[in-house]
């Protein structure tokens, strides 16, 4: 349980960390909260020649309130977005998702977009960044650019070793869209607090709904099938079959399974656990 | 850095965990490496006053930090060693739950359950706020693999020293 031997350096700020990572492409890995990629480099499942570590680079750890979004450093950690008044204000069902991440220690140093960029299957924040409409920023060698998270999330991938993700890219800031309203997030684990089998996140905002899915698919799900189905029935949850239907639709691939959840299984409680969040967001949105 | 207030200083590889710097070179015994990889909690100690696990953790990037293990836990508790035993309040708590039986775990709970106490005090300490209630404690022992207790026994000794 070490890591192999590597190069390391710490850069201070974004543009020298982007000069590395243009360096040495695939060879390098970008560490943050280090509670994803640590585990990978101990078990010798990733092994880089060079580690840039972002920790003291100044300003990314800031949460910042703009017209239309909130914009989140690639330090801001865990917890530190879940305890903030203007993320609880401002963007519905993020909080309540983040609670379910990891536990208080994992969440004090794990960072948003090191969970985001990790795209775990099953993981929670891909499929409520995709649902949410959230963006990235992502700062490539010669360019800055913004691109939805459903087009890197969207993709299976560890550390942007997909296609998600050119290696030399580097993901500065996430955006969420500013969306107040009420939210319900429940899951099934083997284990409180280690990945889901699977999670849903349901939102309330202006009569809009919107509902995150982990664990059904490869990659997290946007369900606007199962979301008309909801705000149909508010504040009455629907019933599971009428979800179960709704669900096919919403599906982007294959249903995957592993040993521990066969795919039957998630088919199975992906509706129930649907209907649970939607009936936590309904008694939220009429208190 | 310092550790538990003595200050270090050590060139080290890259690759060199600050759990193992701490054991093998900051002589702090109490820093206990069990599954090595982030699942287990034992080896949680405190950096710059965050609860952290030292197995996820590169000495380097505890350059001059100020890193604290079991043996400051009467300063993270905030409160004196006392009695014939010289335990802190926590430490007193454990014993009279019956919260260890091994005692492999213990440490790590010990440092993170300190600050999680202090965290939830300052929060109680607001009119208004009630001191944690049992969900909290479970989400904070969801950080922490004890095989011995059954948790049972830690929640109650967690719970009899909150206010």
């Amino acid at each position: 349980m070490k890591p192999a031997a590597f190069a390391y350096a710490r850069p201070a700020s974004v543009t020298d960390a982007a000069r590395l990572l243009a360096q040495h492409g695939a060879a390098a890995r970008l560490l943050a909260g280090g509670q994803s990629l640590m585990p990978l480099m101990a078990r010798r499942l990733v092994c880089p020649e060079l580690v840039i570590d972002i920790n003291r680079i100044a300003g990314l750890d800031a949460i910042e309130v703009l017209a239309s979004h909130i914009r989140m450093g690639a330090l801001v950690r865990q917890e530190q977005a879940l305890r903030s008044s203007v993320v609880r204000e401002c963007v519905a069902g993020l909080a309540e998702a983040l609670a379910w991440v990891g536990n208080p220690v994992v969440r004090q140093r794990g960072t948003v977009i090191g969970n985001l960029v990790a795209n775990t299957p099953g993981s929670e924040l891909p499929a409520v960044a995709i649902a949410l409409g959230a963006e990235f920023v992502v700062r490539h060698p010669d360019a800055e650019v913004t691109v939805p998270a459903a087009a890197l999330l969207g993709v299976a991938n560890l550390f942007g070793a997909g296609k998600g993700l050119p290696p030399e890219a580097m993901v500065t800031h996430v955006l969420w869209p500013r969306r107040p309203g009420a939210a319900g997030f429940y899951e099934v684990a083997r284990r409180d607090g280690h990945a889901p089998v699977v999670s849903a996140l349901v939102t309330m905002s202006n009569d809009e709904c919107r509902v995150a899915v982990s664990g059904v698919c490869a990659t997290g799900l946007s369900c606007p099938s199962m979301a008309r189905i909801i705000a149909r029935d508010f504040p009455q949850p629907p019933s599971a079959s009428a979800l179960a239907g709704a669900l096919q639709d919403d599906l982007t691939g294959p249903v995957y399974g592993d040993a521990h959840s066969s795919a039957r299984y998630r088919l199975d409680v992906a509706p129930l656990v649907s209907r649970r969040a939607a009936g936590l967001m309904a008694l939220r949105a009429v208190a | 850095m310092t550790v538990d207030d003595v200050p270090r200083r050590a060139r080290v590889r890259a690759r060199y965990l600050l759990s193992d710097f701490l054991r093998e070179q900051a002589g702090a015994g109490g820093v206990h490496v069990a599954c090595g990889h982030g699942v287990c909690g034992a080896c949680t100690v405190a950096v710059d006053g965050i609860a952290v696990r030292a197995c996820l953790m590169l000495a380097v990037q505890a350059d001059g930090a100020h890193v604290q293990t079991v043996a400051s836990l009467s300063a993270l508790e905030g409160a004196p060693a006392s009695g014939r035993d010289g335990l802190t309040p926590l430490q007193a708590a454990f014993r009279e739950h019956h919260a260890l039986q091994c005692g492999y775990c213990t440490p790590g709970l010990l440092v993170s359950t300190a600050l999680f106490m202090s965290q939830h005090k300052a929060a109680a300490a607001l009119p208004g706020n009630p001191s944690p209630r049992r969900a909290a404690i479970l989400d904070h022992l969801n950080g922490h693999l004890c095989r011995c207790t059954g948790y049972a026994n830690i929640i109650a000794a967690i719970e009899s020293v909150l206010p």
